[in-house]
């Protein structure tokens, strides 16, 4: 029973009243940042970190944690109330999210996101404190080969994200490839499509084309004509969703919650397939496909859930091997050095009070996102109520700030004002902005993984098919890709047979 | 050479001028410590570390700014254009101050001519090390089984001082070990680890817990020297003799920067460096202290680019 003792251990260490109130500062500023748009947890970790220095090592680090996790809570009340995603994990959200508040239905959206946000949470929270060692020998066995088969995967789910047309969204997909290409290649040192600005050798900034794409394009498409304004405060139904609707979500954040934990263990950008796959999942096996897009409860449920718990299990990697899955756990770890903290596999053994009072306190800024959360919906949504003249300045100024916060780059700003553009003529076009995320997101990795991959195997494309995990995945893209493409060609064959007919 | 003579008999000038007590009214304000590498990362660390107690010993409290990108030639290259007046400075390093300069094809700054030196605060020894399922135990057999077998290594990424330190190894051993780049030195442990690359050169603190507790075999460290923590693993000059690199940071302020402000400001660097937390720090990061003088420092980037310069032709890596 050794688990019990170290959870009891963990939870007697993260309910100090110190360690409870840092979580409770940590999950307060990650909520404030998660919503104002653009800003994200990486910038408020760095800018936050120096503070910490003072604090005890265990403190500090459940402080950070509580801001990541918290933003990740917060990011997605933006993207549901005005299409603002600050995290690529978001952008699959704010899809159905947003069509569901202009229904009116922005309460149910947000309590949704919430709940099954805390419960894949908790799930995930587990997961990590029985299964960390196992899962992190599992992680171990992604290679180059692995993750280029998983991207595959990923791209081909892509194609489920479209609502519309398969070839726009397909269009998408590849300009968002392409976009993704910008900056300098890793192998070779070559900057390709920078246009010879140096601030562009680490290619685009993700924050300012998603602001842009979703954001900003959807102020301009406001702001076109003044009667098809959306007025989404006349028809605010009751903010907590109904028996039916918990019924509904059962599934999605179960499934979610699977989805997210399993990906969120991969070290090498598995996280971020998370709600993207789920979102295709739900639509899959949805009784109602054609609801996707237009608000449906399962394209909001599965995804956040998934998200949540990816975040969560993202802890893995960093706590027993000392590995950073992003960014913002890059940051965790500089934290760590700082407090004379050593990362690596024996901080759980050296460092049991950290390891288990770390894992003890997700689960409490859990809880306390909930607590704080599900009362705060209802002024969320009021905000929806502010004339326009005054929000759409605030959020474009917000996104600004928080744009050039991640880097100090005016690039990055440029960024925002032609991807707002371009996220404007799209929207003209009817070409959906989530698979050029997805595209922009996970082209670099497909790249970077297939010539690791070559390189590895001195130029044998069958080392894709000869370790089996990579197979694996191979097969099951390419089952989705039949799964996706099949109703389609029956129905051509239908079509051509009765043309025949008559 | 002229200029650099210049800056010579100006920094001699300067630091004399400093002693007479001018400095008197630097600083009045916060200064701003650009880091030019993303936080979290080891520059990131030191640079915190030391701003923090810099800005105790100047009486003003030091703003750190990450400004990443471009292989920390981005934020070299803001603090070359900032204001001279010792306000805006840099926590530079090998990267920024002998490689980049030396890789790449358009030079977005003089290393020499654009900066002030400040003081060279320490050196991070690089380790070689590999997954222990490799059947080496000593840098003589890892030779022996590169030339038997084609193998890789993992670096955090083109034309870093890790790529360089491999393709300094290749170079003085015969060997082709094929070059492996990630983004970063995280991902490339992971691989290390994984065993799906089997070789990685690494900075000392980033892998010294994996070292540690065994999960890589270090087969040398890449300073003439061993490194205190680790006294068992050997130096690779040892096996071959002449063979050294290290990272380095230290701190410059823009070319032109009055030599009174120099001075107060190493006068900072160097009581930073001496505090007894900082002292314990850079022990546990296996970073040795320097805490030079402006002068040894200018010698300094001086040497490096000589030394950096043929491992940098024969490797031929070069970046636009």
């Amino acid at each position: 029973m050794d688990l019990l003792n170290n959870l009891a251990m963990g939870f007697s260490v993260a309910s100090s009243l110190a360690n409870l109130l840092f979580c409770l500062i940590g999950v307060i500023l990650g909520t404030l940042i998660g919503v104002l748009p653009g800003i994200g947890a990486t910038a408020t970790i760095a800018m936050l970190m120096p503070i910490t220095f003072q604090l005890e090592p265990v403190s500090s680090l459940i402080m950070l944690a509580g801001i990541y996790y918290g933003a990740q809570y917060g990011g997605s009340t933006t993207a549901i109330l005005i299409n603002m995603p600050g995290e690529s994990s978001s952008a699959v959200t704010a899809i159905d999210g947003y069509q569901m508040a202009r229904k009116g239905k922005a309460g149910t959206a947000l309590s949704v996101a919430a709940l099954g946000s805390f419960f894949a949470g908790t799930v995930s929270t587990f997961l990590v404190a029985l299964f960390a060692p196992p899962l992190t020998a599992v992680a171990l066995k992604f290679g180059a080969a692995e993750y280029f088969s998983l991207m595959v995967l990923g791209l081909v789910m892509s194609v489920a994200l479209a609502h519309g047309s398969v070839l726009k969204a397909l269009a998408m997909v590849v300009l968002g490839l392409l976009l993704g290409i910008v900056g300098t290649d890793i192998y070779t040192g070559t900057p390709r499509f920078t246009m010879g600005i140096t601030e562009y050798a680490d290619g685009l900034n993700f924050v300012a084309l998603a602001v842009g794409v979703f954001g900003i394009a959807e102020i301009l498409r406001n702001l076109e004509d003044e009667s098809d304004r959306e007025v989404m405060t006349k028809n605010i139904n009751r903010l907590f969703p109904t028996r039916e609707e918990f019924r509904e979500m059962i599934g999605p954040v179960l499934r979610g919650t699977g989805i997210g934990s399993v990906l969120g263990i991969l070290p090498g950008g598995g996280a971020i397939l998370a709600s993207f796959a789920s979102y295709t999942v739900e639509k899959k096996i949805s009784k109602h496909p054609e609801e996707f897009g237009k608000g449906a409860l399962a394209g909001v449920a599965g995804p956040e859930s998934a998200n949540n718990a990816g975040a969560q299990t993202s802890f893995i990697p960093l706590l027993t091997l000392g590995i950073p899955a992003n960014p913002v756990m890059a940051l965790m770890i500089g934290a760590m050095i700082i407090q004379g903290i050593v990362p690596g596999p024996n901080v759980v053994s050296e460092q049991p009070q950290l390891f288990w009072g770390i894992i003890a306190s997700m689960w409490i800024g859990n809880l306390m996102l909930v607590v704080l959360n599900l009362p705060l919906i209802g002024l969320w949504v009021k905000l929806l109520s502010v004339p326009y003249y005054v929000l759409f300045p605030i959020i474009m100024a917000m996104c600004s700030i928080g744009v050039y916060s991640v880097a100090s780059n005016t690039f990055d700003l440029y960024a925002v004002a032609f991807f707002g553009l371009l996220g404007y003529l799209m929207s003209k076009l009817r070409c959906e902005p989530a698979p050029l995320l997805l595209g922009f997101v996970l082209g670099p990795l497909l790249e970077e993984n297939l010539r690791r991959a070559m390189i590895l195997s001195r130029g044998d494309p069958s080392t894709f098919l000869t370790r089996p995990i990579s197979l694996v995945i191979l097969v099951m893209a390419l089952a989705v890709l039949v799964l996706v493409f099949l109703p389609q060609i029956r129905k051509r064959r239908d079509e051509v047979f009765t043309e025949s007919d008559a | 050479m002229t200029t650099t003579l210049t800056r010579r008999l100006l920094l001699g000038a300067a630091l004399a001028l400093g002693l007479a007590g001018t400095a008197a009214a630097f600083p009045d304000r916060p200064v701003t410590l650009v880091i030019p590498f993303a936080a979290g990362g080891s520059t990131d660390v030191v640079g915190r570390i030391v701003a923090d107690k810099m800005g105790a010993a100047l009486g003003q409290q030091i703003v750190v700014q990450n400004v990443g990108g471009a292989g920390g030639s981005l934020g070299a290259q803001q603090v070359a254009k900032a204001d001279p007046d010792g306000y805006t400075i840099l926590m530079g390093t090998v990267a920024t101050h002998a490689l980049n300069p030396l890789i790449l094809k358009q030079k977005p700054y003089d290393p020499v001519a654009d900066f002030a030196p400040v003081s060279l605060l320490v050196l991070v020894p690089n380790v070689l090390a590999v997954n222990p399922q490799l059947p080496v135990n000593t840098v003589q057999e890892l030779i022996d089984l590169a030339k038997k077998e084609p193998l890789a290594y993992a670096s955090s990424g083109n034309g870093t001082p890790l790529h360089l330190s491999g393709a300094l190894f290749n170079s003085m051993a015969g060997t082709e070990i094929t070059h492996i780049p990630y983004k970063g030195s995280g991902p490339a442990l992971t691989d290390v680890l994984g065993n799906q690359v089997p070789i990685i050169f690494d900075n000392l603190p980033s892998a010294s817990g994996h070292i540690a507790s065994g999960k890589l075999r270090a087969l040398g460290v890449t300073t003439k020297e061993r490194a205190p923590r680790f006294p068992d693993v050997p130096a690779i000059a040892e096996t071959l003799p002449g063979y050294e690199t290290y990272s380095w940071n230290a701190l410059f302020a823009p070319a032109g920067t009055p030599p009174e402000v120099i001075a107060a400001l190493n006068k900072a660097a160097v009581a930073a460096m001496a505090d007894p937390a900082v002292v314990a720090r850079m022990k546990d990061f296996s970073a040795s202290i320097v805490a030079s003088t402006p002068e040894e420092l200018g010698a300094h980037v001086a040497a490096e680019m000589a030394k950096w310069e043929p491992v940098v032709r024969e490797a031929n890596v070069s970046l636009d």
